[in-house]
């Protein structure tokens, strides 16, 4: 079956409901954590309660920092600074002025948000090693203002703290603290194994890998970035609150830069991205230079830079990441799976709808773009009616990819018009364009690896709500069991594509970019997708924007073709009225690139 | 505020902001031909400082002071190429393209935590080549002076470098479009090698020269690395001009704020300047629109 998508399945197991279910992973990072703290604290020892009850707080900041680096994509070095404001902030509040416990940490906790507000606000537009900066500079100025501040903070000699409610123990040397300190560890561990299989979380996913295609969703790819930033600031601050009332005193040197990168060489270290990786992380480079060789502490930041150097190097995956894979390689009972596109395509008593008219949905005006000499549009104009397909060919650098990133917002135009549903939109970002009811697929097939099959497509329609209108997904419902489970890495650059193209499917676009869909396919693929448009058009009422080599395929579905050459339109028209026309005689015969 | 605490200010500033204006060459330099920025540089401008203070005697003539020169220019050569070999390894078959944030930071970890074991967290003394200039009636460090000489230098050798040098035109080529220099036959490796190389002698010089008006100590390497990032990200990321113009301007602003609200608010000015201009001017004050999708 030609439109079949092949793919191997590791488990090879069909859960019947997958959809919210918790790894193990997490529920054994739970029992170890719950077990570091409550066995010694069971047996009455004091020192290894504490010491396990210090590393829980910092796991929590680690799993936040790890939700950051490998769901968001984002570098934070200054994950100690949330912490240590938050502590300050408490402490100060308890400590010196005689505040209640639980006010202080509301106050601590809004505290280390505002400095996360500050990570975030130019999270909004950079990305990247540009935050890995910004947050870097705030673990280096934080201690600095400690100390500048001293008729608040206490200055360099800190202020003592205690909240004897809290450290009295109930049961051994078990204390409430160290009850809500692995509580609080549970609950991050628990939202981080569920956040994938959220929307947030697969918008998190998407932003990282592509903000390109994140726009092309109808994602605001800064306000994803921003999130990511504000719901880690509040689980580290929550954890610095909680280190007041465990140590009992805040001075300023324990929120040196170093402690900011100590968190995010725990998580390199431990392995970025899985849910144990940060307890592993934690353990072997906080317990080992601080407790097991704690006579060569001073060499301590030293052995986190050659650990943090070794592992990526040798180790990539981190610690948990590379037993996981050694694991898995083990483990190569793969199952291969078939997984039909039938159902998309499935003909049904839906009624054709009528939509084909004259009303433009696509107004391209004179469009103008050049990069320096190299010249992309020249005075380019383009009409596309609603509920029609619409063919752009052309050789390549004619102009009609850039044609697409202009009416996508993806190229900004020198000057020229741009209207989508009648309105001017040529200075809208590519995301607001998006929820206008435009969707696209990529040249380059954007599908995310870390998402299943079935958040691939789901992602579609979760990229931005809009008004309910016809949309197919409750024929694919039937595959979101199975599609669930399986990893779209495996599949071919054809199902790739067939895949972006069921997505934007699921999107209530009205309006749909297809950039070269037929690319990788073999010609029962093309049959099909040519199908797939058609139903498309007739059954959806969608118009459809396609640029394409294959031009048999255009020839065959476009209801008029546009024909671009060096970056101006050389003919448009119906079929069979532009086939005689010499320019398109010549990207018949021109070769196989046309 | 007089004249002569203007004067004060704008000269140290200036050649402040030189040091960071060099940085900032130093992160061009490998930014340009493969996208890294090193987040290493302060911790190798500081260990330039340390080489100079273990090596110049308590008052050097020029021929021992060009010796040093010339050993600490070779020895950051070296080890920065070897960093370059350290952080490009990983990217070659690995799909995580980042894994030059952990590589290049956790290289300026181990290079702060040596030198802390080797000086602790006081700040090094290195005696100075020229005696103080006096400017306006101020007693000014001569070393302001020959920085700011070895910004415009390195200015116009790199300018040169990578007009009328094959290794330099590479460079550009790779900068401009990579695939289309691999098609060329430019060995990429060994080009961004050569980058990271570049940088180290732009980074020893600079430790070098401004020893005596650095603060060489253990902590002191993320300030600097933060202030020519700063310098880099007002000019425009990738331009050497935009690293001038934004080295001065950051120099003489937290020089201003040094002075008026005390030295320890130096570094929450150039925060505050860093994420002012992400905010509202991402491409830099001075910089054109970067085509580069990070």
């Amino acid at each position: 079956m030609s439109q079949d998508l092949i793919l191997a399945n590791a488990s090879g197991r069909q859960a019947v409901s997958p959809h919210r279910r918790i790894p193990m992973s997490a529920w054994l990072g739970i029992l170890v954590t719950a077990a570091s703290v409550f066995v010694p604290g069971a047996l009455g020892n004091q020192y290894w309660t504490y010491t396990f009850t210090l590393v829980t707080l910092y796991v929590v900041v680690a799993i936040m920092q790890n939700i950051l680096i490998s769901e968001a994509g984002q570098m934070s070095f200054g994950q100690g600074a949330v912490f240590g404001i938050a502590a300050v902030t408490a402490a100060v509040l308890t400590g010196l002025h005689g505040q209640p416990f639980w006010l202080s940490a509301i106050a601590g906790v809004g505290a280390g948000l505002v400095l996360g507000a500050l990570f975030a606000a130019p999270a909004l537009r950079v990305q990247g090693y540009y935050l890995g900066f910004v947050t870097l500079s705030a673990a280096l100025v934080f201690p600095q203002l400690l100390i500048a501040l001293d008729n608040i903070t206490g200055g360099v000699n800190g202020v003592p703290a205690y909240v004897m409610s809290l450290a009295t123990p109930i049961y051994g040397s078990i204390t409430p603290l160290s009850i809500l300190t692995v509580v609080a560890a549970a609950l991050a561990l628990l939202f981080h194994a569920v956040l994938p299989r959220t929307p947030l979380g697969r918008k998190m996913i998407i932003v990282s890998n592509s903000p390109e295609a994140a726009q092309a969703l109808g994602i605001h790819p800064g306000m994803i970035r921003s999130t990511a930033f504000l719901i880690a600031a509040l689980g580290t601050a929550v954890a610095g609150v909680l280190y007041v009332p465990l140590v009992g005193f805040v001075g300023p040197t324990a929120f040196r830069v170093d402690f900011s990168i100590f968190f995010f060489f725990a998580v390199i270290v431990g392995g970025q991205g899985k849910l144990l990786g940060p307890i592993m992380g934690i353990w072997l480079l906080y317990l080992v230079p601080n407790v097991f060789l704690a006579d060569f502490s001073h060499y301590r930041l030293l052995i986190y830079g050659v650990v943090a150097l070794f592992v990526m190097l040798v180790f990539p995956d981190g610690v948990v990441g590379s037993l996981a894979k050694w694991i898995a390689s083990r483990r190569s009972n793969v199952e291969k799976v078939t997984i039909s596109l039938h159902d998309a395509l499935r003909d049904d008593d839906t009624r054709p709808v009528e939509t084909i008219g004259q009303r433009p949905l696509i107004e391209v005006r004179n469009a103008r773009k050049s990069f320096g000499n190299a010249v992309a549009l020249s005075g380019a104009s383009l009409t596309v009616k609603e509920g029609s397909i619409h063919g752009l060919v052309g050789s390549n650098g004619s102009g009609k990819t850039s044609m697409l990133n202009t009416i996508s917002g993806f190229m900004p135009l020198d000057s020229g018009k741009v209207e989508l549903f009648g309105r001017d939109v040529t200075r809208l970002a590519p995301w607001r364009r998006t929820r206008l009811g435009l969707g696209r697929t990529f040249q380059t097939p954007r599908i995310f690896d870390r998402l299943s099959i079935w958040g691939n497509v789901q992602i579609g329609r979760e990229g931005y709500k809009s008004a309910p209108g016809g949309n197919e997904i409750d024929k694919l419902d039937s595959q979101a069991a199975k599609w669930h489970r399986q990893d779209p890495s495996l599949l071919p650059h054809g199902q790739r594509r067939l895949l972006e193209i069921l997505r934007v499917m699921q999107s209530d676009a009205q309006l749909i970019l297809l950039d070269e869909p037929a690319g990788g396919l073999s010609p029962e693929e093309r049959a099909d997708l040519a199908r797939l448009l058609v139903h498309f058009r007739d059954r959806l009422g969608k118009t459809i924007l396609l640029v394409e080599h294959d031009l048999s395929m255009v020839w065959n579905v476009a209801d008029e073709i546009t024909v671009m050459e060096t970056g101006v339109i050389a003919a448009t028209g119906r079929p069979h009225e532009i086939k005689s026309d010499p320019k398109v005689r010549a990207l018949f015969t021109g070769g196989g690139d046309a | 505020m007089s004249i002569d605490e203007l004067a004060l200010i704008l000269v140290r500033g200036l050649g402040q902001g030189a040091i960071y204006a060099l940085i900032g060459m130093s992160f061009n330099v490998v930014v340009n031909s493969s996208g890294i920025l090193n987040f290493a540089n302060g911790a190798l401008l500081i260990l330039a400082g340390v080489l100079a203070y273990v090596l110049l005697p308590g008052s050097p003539d020029w021929l021992v002071w060009t010796l040093a020169a010339a050993g600490i220019a070779a020895c950051l050569l070296f080890f920065v190429s070897l960093q370059g070999i350290v952080t490009l390894f990983p990217l070659k078959s690995s799909v995580e393209q980042h894994s030059w944030l952990v590589t290049t930071m956790a290289v300026s970890v181990i290079l702060s935590a040596f030198i802390h074991l080797y000086g602790g967290s006081l700040a090094f003394r290195v005696p100075a080549i020229l005696q103080p200039v006096s400017v306006f009636g101020l007693s000014t460090p001569a070393a302001y002076f020959l920085v700011i000489a070895l910004a415009v230098f390195w200015f116009f050798v790199i300018r040169w470098f990578y007009q009328k040098t094959f290794t330099g035109l590479a460079m550009s080529a790779i900068a401009q479009d990579l695939d289309a220099a691999k098609a060329a036959g430019i060995s990429v490796k060994k080009i961004q090698l050569s980058a990271f190389g570049i940088s180290g002698l732009v980074l020893a010089t600079t430790g070098f020269v401004g020893a005596p008006v650095i603060n060489i100590s253990a902590d002191a390497g993320i300030g600097y690395l933060l202030s020519g990032f700063t310098a880099l990200v007002i000019g425009g990321l990738g331009s050497n001009v935009g690293a001038l113009a934004g080295g001065a301007l950051v120099g003489v602003l937290s020089m201003f704020a040094a002075y008026r609200f005390g030295g320890i608010y130096q570094d929450t000015v150039t925060m505050g300047l860093l994420i002012a201009v992400l905010m509202f001017r991402p491409e830099g004050i001075f910089g054109l629109a970067a085509a580069r999708k990070v």
